[in-house]
């Protein structure tokens, strides 16, 4: 991956570089908070700025007039879609958040702009998450910059469910959030918030689902600090849900040769990468000390980052997929005969994707 | 349309680096390039701090808690033209460079202590580098508790120009109380009466001078010293005869940059070079003043391959006092220093603390800073942050060049 250590061998750096705190490594966390008009965001955000963890915090607001945060600054930009890398019609992405995005570093590197630590994006209602994370999801667009740490979907106990029930933007928003915050169960009838919070955890199995009332929620829950290595394992087992989106979790125990795995990812790209909506986890890698942090959208892949140690010193890999109708039984059979005719690497030196 | 909001909570930058304390160190917290921990007998971790200018000579902080900093000692100086700028400890003996304004004031040298009992430092020896064109030592490099590197004058030195009064001295201190001087390396044209021709100077106000800064020696490699000789650019020395060095190559930025170059930092596992610039002129007069990342893997032919991106200019040139690289951590060969191929922290005045990941020395990144406000008493109004170390805790300490004191912070990234 980083082809100048073999020019220059590390005794510290690892095959993807410097070994790292944290996954975000020299990058300005991200997070993304998705849900419906009214469902609670702009509480949640301005909480969170008043909150120890928000300090030095950026918010992009993706609808004027929006939210009402000491508006140090007020930026427009026409609104304009482009096409990234290749050309591909999922790519199509919202240049007015790349331009904000970039605005912003540039405007702080030349102390224009007081210094901020981490970005919130505050989505509009109907978004759609998966473009926004394809934004970060390589370094060729923003993915040196900017690492999305937490995708947060937040749903209110009062009229959520008909929400999830009408609206495919809704039920992918939860779909893809690594956190989901239900927010004003003081207002909605418990046996109602019940059969929610059930419902998105069989629609999101891998998310914590975390509940707000009055706006009072954990700053923790915007953050990740733990770089999504501590999370929950609960439950692994294949999922179809609406709008024939699947999601599963590969686990392996035995360490992963590098190389047949981006083999294996290159090959599942190429042919289904419309339907890789989110890959992400943490690998077991052969010749590496800590857990490698991977991230696919769609055809795009992050730069893997390897992380200093295993959080619990137990090292288990561990993907999540979500795709559009690709099941766990196809991905295995891939990766297991990539890995059945790869030979053995010597040197154990992975290389790049 | 986007709307973007900024909640600024704080003056201080703090990206990656989370600030554990800072001790203004009793009112006298303008602090030099001399930084080193000693493992008190009694477990006590002891940060030995030097001092920028008179009247203070060292200070001792217990760091063994980062967050709660104590001041163990303070000392004071005979004489107020005198700076002790510089200082190491090995185990309980710490060496102290005494500089002086003017050439022929006295004392000027080095000074070896007991420290042994943190709180009563006892002078074992005092080495005399006065002379009437000495200014005495500015830096010292004691690692191996065997000799000591110097950037020296000496009473029997005649530099062709004054500025070019200090050099490159060895001293063997295997007996403290008895140093005895081992050898020296000078730029040949420098002295009165070589046979070279003098140098070539910067035009002014970029004469600085063609003298020693840095004199790093590495345990793996105890046969060459990585010289920083200011407007001459670096050296890289063979002292397998101590009594004799011998330059075998030098890279040199300066012209068409504006030399002062300070720090050479070997990273031997990787056959780099880590090269600073120091600022010396306010409002960035000698801009830019940088962190150079040079290839080593051929030692005679030394191929600068990229700049750590210095901080922002328009952000920081005019905000007040120096601005631009000093100081980097220098990987210290002891048992209480941290050691890294990877990350370059480096102080920029007030361009703060920087930490730079060289993981791809062809791209170093910035993967940290560290900006806190302007001290009160600072003259300039701005932080002026000019020596870094880290522990092998990875706990950094940081120290402000008038007012601030030390600064300790954790690595967040």
């Amino acid at each position: 991956m980083n082809d100048a250590l073999h020019l220059f061998p590390s005794r510290t750096a690892g095959p993807f570089g410097r070994r790292a705190k944290h996954a975000r490594g020299g990058r300005i966390p991200v997070t993304i908070v998705t849900g419906f008009l009214g469902a609670g965001k702009t509480t949640l955000v301005r909480a969170f700025l008043k909150s120890p963890q928000g300090r030095g915090t950026a918010v992009i607001v993706n609808e004027f007039g929006a939210i009402g945060i000491d508006d140090a600054l007020v930026r427009d930009s026409a609104e304009a879609t482009v096409l990234l890398g290749n050309g591909c019609a999922c790519c199509v992405t919202r240049s007015d958040l790349q331009v904000a995005l970039r605005r912003l570093v540039a405007e702080r590197d030349r102390g224009s702009l007081p210094p901020f630590a981490r970005i919130v994006i505050e989505t509009s209602g109907l978004a759609d998450p998966g473009p926004i994370l394809q934004t970060f999801a390589t370094d060729r667009a923003l993915g040196a910059e900017f690492h999305a740490e937490v995708a947060l979907a937040v749903i209110d106990a009062v009229t959520g469910a008909a929400t999830l029930d009408w609206s495919p933007e809704a039920r992918k928003q939860v779909m893809l959030a690594d956190r989901v915050v239900v927010s004003k169960t003081d207002l909605a009838d418990a046996a109602a918030t019940a059969l929610l919070m059930a419902r998105l955890a069989q629609l999101n199995p891998r998310a914590d689902i975390a509940v707000a009332v009055n706006g009072a929620l954990d700053p923790d829950c915007l953050i990740d600090e733990a770089d999504g290595t501590r999370a929950r394992n609960n439950f692994a087992a294949e999922a179809t849900h609406a709008d024939g989106i699947v999601s599963f979790v590969l686990t392996e125990t035995a360490p992963v040769e590098w190389t047949p795995f981006a083999r294996a990812m290159d090959t599942l790209i190429a042919l289904r990468g419309r339907d890789l909506l989110r890959v992400k986890g943490f690998l077991d890698v052969a010749g590496c000390r800590g857990p490698v942090l991977v991230q696919f959208v769609q055809h795009l892949a992050h730069p893997p980052v390897e992380l200093q140690a295993w959080p619990d010193g137990e090292p288990a890999s561990r993907l999540v997929f979500i795709t559009r109708g690709l099941g766990e039984a196809p991905v295995r059979g891939l990766f297991d005969a990539v890995r059945g005719v790869a030979l053995p690497d010597p040197q154990q030196t992975p290389t790049s994707p | 349309m986007p709307t973007v909001s900024l909640k600024d909570s704080s003056s201080t930058v703090a990206w990656n680096f989370k600030l554990l304390a800072q001790h203004e160190l009793d009112g006298f917290g303008g602090m030099g390039e001399g930084m080193s921990i000693q493992m008190a007998r009694d477990g006590r971790r002891i940060l030995w701090l030097a001092h920028e200018s008179a009247p203070k000579n060292f200070t001792a902080v217990d760091v063994s808690d980062p967050r709660a900093p104590k001041v163990v000692v303070q000392t004071d100086l005979p004489q107020s033209f005198m700076r002790s700028n510089s200082l190491e400890t090995v185990g309980d003996v710490m060496a102290v460079a005494y500089q002086t304004q003017k050439p022929g004031q006295k004392p000027a040298g080095f000074e070896l202590f007991d420290i042994s009992t943190p709180e009563k430092p006892k002078s074992i020896a005092y080495v005399d580098a006065s002379g009437p064109h000495s200014r005495g030592v500015h830096q010292l490099w004691f690692c191996d508790g065997e000799y000591v590197h110097l950037s020296s004058g000496a009473p029997d030195f005649k530099p062709r120009n004054q500025l070019d009064d200090q050099f490159y001295r060895s001293f063997d201190v295997r007996n403290p109380s008895k140093p005895t001087e081992v050898g020296r390396w000078w730029l040949p044209g420098t002295r009165d009466g070589d046979a070279e021709p003098p140098p070539v100077r910067g035009k002014p106000p970029h004469d600085k001078g063609f003298r020693a800064h840095n004199t790093n020696v590495y345990p793996q490699r105890p046969d060459r010293c990585y010289l920083g000789y200011i407007d001459g650019g670096m050296f890289i020395l063979d002292i397998a005869d101590k009594a004799h060095p011998k330059a075998i190559s030098g890279w040199k930025n300066s012209p068409p940059y504006t030399g002062f170059c300070h720090t050479v930092l070997p990273l031997f596992e990787r056959d780099l070079l880590i090269v600073t610039d120091e600022s010396t002129m306010d409002d960035a007069g000698d801009w830019p003043k940088l962190v150079w990342i040079v290839d080593a893997r051929a030692e005679q032919n030394l191929v600068p391959i990229a700049t750590c991106p210095a901080p922002n200019y328009d952000a920081f040139a005019k905000r007040g006092g120096r601005f631009g690289a000093h100081n980097i951590y220098e990987n210290v060969p002891r048992p209480t220093g941290w050691h890294s191929d990877t990350i370059v922290l480096g102080t920029f005045f007030n361009g703060g603390l920087r930490a730079y990941d060289i993981a791809n020395p062809y791209q170093p990144k910035e993967v940290a800073a560290f900006v806190p406000p302007g001290p009160p008493g600072a003259p300039h109004g701005t932080i002026q942050l000019n020596d870094v170390f880290v522990d092998e805790r990875r706990v950094v300490y940081t120290v402000d060049r008038h007012a601030g004191g030390l600064y300790i912070l954790e690595m967040d990234f």
